[in-house]
């Protein structure tokens, strides 16, 4: 888990712009980070390419902190 | 063949403008999902010809106003040819009326099929688009969503959002490499034009420069280039093919 956590963390890190450790679990990504929805699908879809599984769209809108993201891709990584 | 192995999408594709379409990007080597909604026999006979020369093609009906049904549309494109490269936003109806007999019906009804159903197509396919980071939309408008014509206040007001629409979005997904323009056919010959009188056709030809109605094939050429690497370079556009009708 811990692992996985600070290589989603990375990755965002590197999409938004921002050092690592400004993210926080609890971060909000819109209101703290400043992410917007084209980073948001960033971060969906290098998910999805990290770990090679495939996250419907729908569950765009509950990305909206790291520890909901790190929850969404183990939940996903557990059904492949 | 310029688009060998792209996979694309076209709706209201088994008459018309929509069938030469098809017919282009299958000729070209893509491999084509069209939608049909009331056409059953002409989609039927539009696979059989592709299949013949080899090509590939699925007819699928979709109504394109069921938002729901425009996701498994794409869904479906994606199960069976892997991905998406093309979408051409092709269908349309007519009710053409003076605005004080037209319905309120007659409004609504050209509304939801040809600017909402573009919404429902393209919402549902652009994330795809966006992930990949690579796309080709072309919608396909009207000169009357230009210029106007009598009797079309609602085709007008849909093939003038399609325009909005295309130059918005081609801004919005620039930089995701993805190309959106717009081709806007003059008088064509199809079924939508079918009923027109001869009387009044031939007053129409006098209008247009080339005096001549244009063929579906001639739009689908305009459509080829935007699709091919020739319009790589081209977002956000609308290109005319009316034989001169609306040079101003």
């Amino acid at each position: 888990m811990q692992d996985i956590e600070n290589e989603i963390k990375n990755l965002i890190a590197e999409i938004i712009e921002k050092d690592p450790s400004e993210i926080n679990p609890e971060a909000r990504f819109i209101e703290d980070l400043g992410v917007d929805s084209m980073m948001a699908l960033e971060i969906l879809a290098g998910i999805e390419k990290k770990y090679k599984i495939s996250i419907p769209e729908e569950k765009l809108q509950e990305l909206r902190t790291l520890s909901q993201t790190v929850l969404i891709a183990k939940e996903y990584l557990d059904k492949k | 063949m310029i688009l060998k192995d792209k996979v694309a999408v076209v709706t209201g594709g088994s008459r018309g403008i929509g069938r030469a379409i098809t017919l282009m990007l299958a000729k070209e080597g893509a491999k084509v999902v069209f939608t049909y909604l009331t056409s059953k026999k002409e989609a039927d006979s539009l696979v059989r010809e592709i299949n013949n020369f080899g090509g590939k093609a699925i007819a699928l009906e979709i109504d394109i106003r069921d938002f729901e049904k425009t996701k498994l549309l794409i869904e479906k494109t994606k199960e069976t040819f892997g991905t998406l490269d093309i979408l051409v936003n092709n269908a349309g109806i007519v009710k053409d009326k003076a605005l004080m007999l037209m319905s309120k019906e007659d409004w609504s009804d050209v509304l939801d099929t040809d600017l909402n159903g573009i919404f429902n197509v393209t919402r549902n396919a652009i994330i795809t688009f966006l992930k990949q980071k690579s796309g080709k939309i072309v919608n396909i408008t009207s000169i009357t969503g230009i210029v106007g014509m009598a009797r079309q206040t609602n085709y007008a007001a849909a093939k003038a959002g399609i325009i909005g629409f295309t130059k918005a979005l081609a801004k919005e997904v620039g930089n995701y490499n993805i190309n959106v323009n717009a081709v806007a056919p003059g008088f064509i010959e199809t079924d939508m034009i079918k009923d027109f009188k001869e009387e009044y056709k031939s007053r129409i030809k006098e209008n247009i420069p080339l005096q001549r109605l244009g063929a579906t094939g001639e739009v689908a050429n305009a459509v080829k280039f935007l699709l091919s690497d020739a319009g790589d370079y081209i977002t956000g556009q609308v290109i005319v093919v009316d034989g001169g009708l609306s040079i101003k």
